[in-house]
């Protein structure tokens, strides 16, 4: 707890727009493995979910120390590489990374492989052309979701709901995000599957405000929308507040992600379903895997894949 | 201001002839209405281009969609045109709405209450710190541009902080229904709402003498200071203006969106920056309007929207977004011109 104060208040005084939040402590002379948790933004209620029940898991499971470190930003990819090389210089065992830069955090990753550090990749995959240009495998293991799947799970329910040839309109996240072009490509072949009609498909920034007033805008160009498929929860909020103002509750809308927030727009059918991702899990799926490398049962490449679960009406009774 | 003083003159001369009248017309045509042109081309080739834009609904969606940025924009006004600038309302958007959001979900209090305490808690947190902003830069003479950063960032931890990141909802069903309600088919609630306070506002600035003082503190401070007026006095209670502005935002976005939320608010301090500069007030202070900045706001929602009904794709109306802001300031300056012109 000190050391998250001192972090923050120092992070104030300099006026930096990120601060980096460690949590956890090291202690000597202890042969426990020490694990560095690097997260994105505490401020995404996901991974503060992540960040709590990680630790959780460390202090029942005892069998390891855990340090967490959560970004300010999810684009703040600078304080992430500043918390690898920390990590590093502290001599962590392993350290399990959710990259806020695809490309731009191969460079650290490498710099903690050659300093003999084992690294986990989870939640966003390393850039696989950086990869290779930095020497490693392009394959380098991953933990985490199948966002195009999830995405095409989700669209496909929404497709049968609202049946063959629905007219549909996609809200994306933020251009350039991984996770938002695999999310939107999912979407993509759910409707080709169910032979939907795209009538637009725009980008809202992961912003629940943002996507209200495109979906608002969107309802007057395309008043005969049946179905909305929404990268993120909290534009899937912004949507349903829109088509409410709009009186048009025959409007179906999915979403991903499950947030606290949407549960009870799904019981109360504002929200035909999203898409169940588990932080807490996929963090130890990755401190697994990174143990099952470290005593040599695993080598550091492939695919572990975290589950996605359909979260519908079904789901939250 | 300038050209204001010329206007007052003019007017209160009994004896003034035919050209100098319609000089003075053409004055405040041109201060006040500039921008107002550059709104009606834009209307008139949305409403060519997008059959649906000039409709009832549209309108009325447009309406509500600037009413957010135009509330936080009056405040920001009162800020510029002393020559400050206050970076901290989109955070301080955001701890405003977990405060109020803790109220609203509070099970023992009867909904009204809560609704009340909301919004006299939201009102009062945007105006203890934008008093709190004005203290520190008039205590210390600190540029507001370092402050008002260094507040983005407290704000927007304390947020966190409280929040634990976790967002607020389920707040009472009529305060939900308030955002929503639409009178005359065409006029939202949060529209009358934002309306009211540009008004209020102007009357502030134009007809009182702490509106006038805001003006001349913008023009020269020095020579204000000299004829024994508290600078500091209004320069804080600009600062405050603009926080009780964001708290009055903050309740207006709660009921449009029914969440509150620690991570609400990022870049709503550009939006707001933008909507008064377009509106024709200088940044270095002195000079500028409320209805520029209503005008400012409109034109920044109507791109928004006109771009998206024309078939534009993301980029480009980011792209055609940002020309036009620089285009509507670059305008602006010719007209400052034009009228510098006509009075000399």
């Amino acid at each position: 707890m000190k050391r998250r104060l001192l972090a923050l208040v120092l992070g104030m005084v300099v006026l930096l727009p990120s601060i980096t939040f460690a949590n956890g402590a090291q202690e000597e002379g202890d042969d426990k493995p020490v694990v560095g948790l690097i997260m994105k933004s505490l401020a995404n209620e996901f991974f503060m979910a992540m960040d709590e029940g990680a630790r959780a898991y460390a202090e029942e499971d005892g069998s390891f120390k855990l340090i967490t470190m959560g970004m300010n930003s999810e684009t703040d990819f600078d304080t992430q590489v500043n918390a690898v090389d920390s990590l590093i210089t502290q001599g962590v065992d392993l350290i399990v990374l959710a990259p806020a830069d695809s490309a731009g955090m191969v460079a650290p990753v490498k710099r903690a492989i050659d300093a003999g550090v084992t690294v986990i990749n989870f939640d966003v995959t390393l850039d696989k052309g950086a990869l290779k240009a930095a020497g490693l495998p392009e394959e380098f293991l991953f933990v985490g979701p199948d966002n195009t799947d999830g995405a095409e799970m989700v669209g496909n329910y929404l497709g049968e709901a609202i049946g063959e040839g629905g007219k549909v309109i996609i809200i994306e996240g933020n251009p350039g995000a991984d996770n938002a072009k695999q999310r939107k490509n999912g979407f993509m072949k759910s409707i080709e599957t169910h032979g939907m009609e795209l009538l637009a498909s725009n980008t809202a920034h992961w912003e629940a405000e943002e996507a209200n007033t495109l979906m608002t805008n969107l309802l007057t160009k395309h008043p005969d929308v049946q179905g909305v498929m929404c990268a993120n929860d909290s534009m899937a909020l912004g949507v349903v507040r829109a088509l409410e103002a709009a009186g048009r509750g025959d409007v179906q809308v999915v979403g991903f992600d499950n947030i606290p927030a949407v549960k009870d727009l799904i019981l109360n059918d504002k929200m035909l379903a999203t898409v169940h991702m588990d932080g807490t899990e996929m963090a130890i799926l990755a401190f697994n895997a990174g143990f099952e490398i470290i005593d040599g049962s695993r080598e550091n490449l492939g695919w572990v894949q975290s589950p996605l679960i359909l979260a519908d009406k079904d789901f939250f009774k | 201001m300038n050209n204001n003083n010329t206007v007052k003159e003019i007017d209160s001369n009994s004896g003034m002839n035919h050209s100098a009248r319609m000089r003075s017309l053409l004055n405040i045509f041109l201060k006040e209405v500039g921008i107002g042109i550059v709104l009606i081309v834009l209307v008139i080739a949305f409403s060519l281009g997008a059959p649906r834009f000039f409709t009832l609904i549209n309108v009325g969606n447009i309406f509500t969609q600037i009413s957010i940025n135009t509330v936080i924009a009056v405040g920001m006004t009162f800020v510029i045109l002393l020559g400050g600038i206050d970076l901290s309302v989109g955070s301080v958007l955001a701890l405003c709405s977990i405060v109020a959001g803790k109220i609203l979900i509070n099970p023992s209090l009867p909904f009204g209450l809560a609704i009340l305490l909301a919004v006299l808690l939201s009102v009062g947190c945007g105006m203890i710190i934008g008093f709190l902003n004005g203290i520190i830069c008039e205590t210390w003479k600190i540029h507001s541009f370092i402050v008002t950063l260094g507040m983005l960032n407290i704000a927007r931890g304390m947020a966190l902080q409280i929040s634990h990141s976790k967002t607020i909802f389920n707040f009472p069903k009529v305060f939900n229904q308030i955002g929503t309600t639409t009178y005359l088919g065409v006029f939202p609630a949060i529209f009358i709402i934002a309306m009211m306070l540009v008004i209020l506002g102007s009357v502030i600035l134009r007809k009182t003498v702490f509106g006038r003082m805001i003006f001349a503190i913008g023009n020269n401070e020095e020579s204000v200071r000299l004829s024994g007026h508290n600078v500091k006095f209004y320069k804080i209670m600009a600062y405050t203006i603009c926080g009780g502005a964001v708290g009055i935002a903050t309740i207006m976005y709660m009921m449009r969106m029914s969440i509150a939320s620690p991570i609400l608010g990022v870049g709503f301090e550009l939006n707001a920056i933008a909507a008064v500069v377009i509106g024709g007030t200088s940044m270095s202070g002195g000079k500028g309007s409320l209805v520029g900045t209503f005008l400012g706001a409109s034109i920044m929602g109507v791109l928004n929207n006109g771009l998206l009904l024309i078939g534009m794709g993301d980029f480009a109306r980011q792209i055609i977004t940002g020309v036009i802001i620089i285009l509507a300031v670059v305008l602006d300056t010719y007209r400052t011109k034009f009228s510098a012109a006509l009075n000399s």
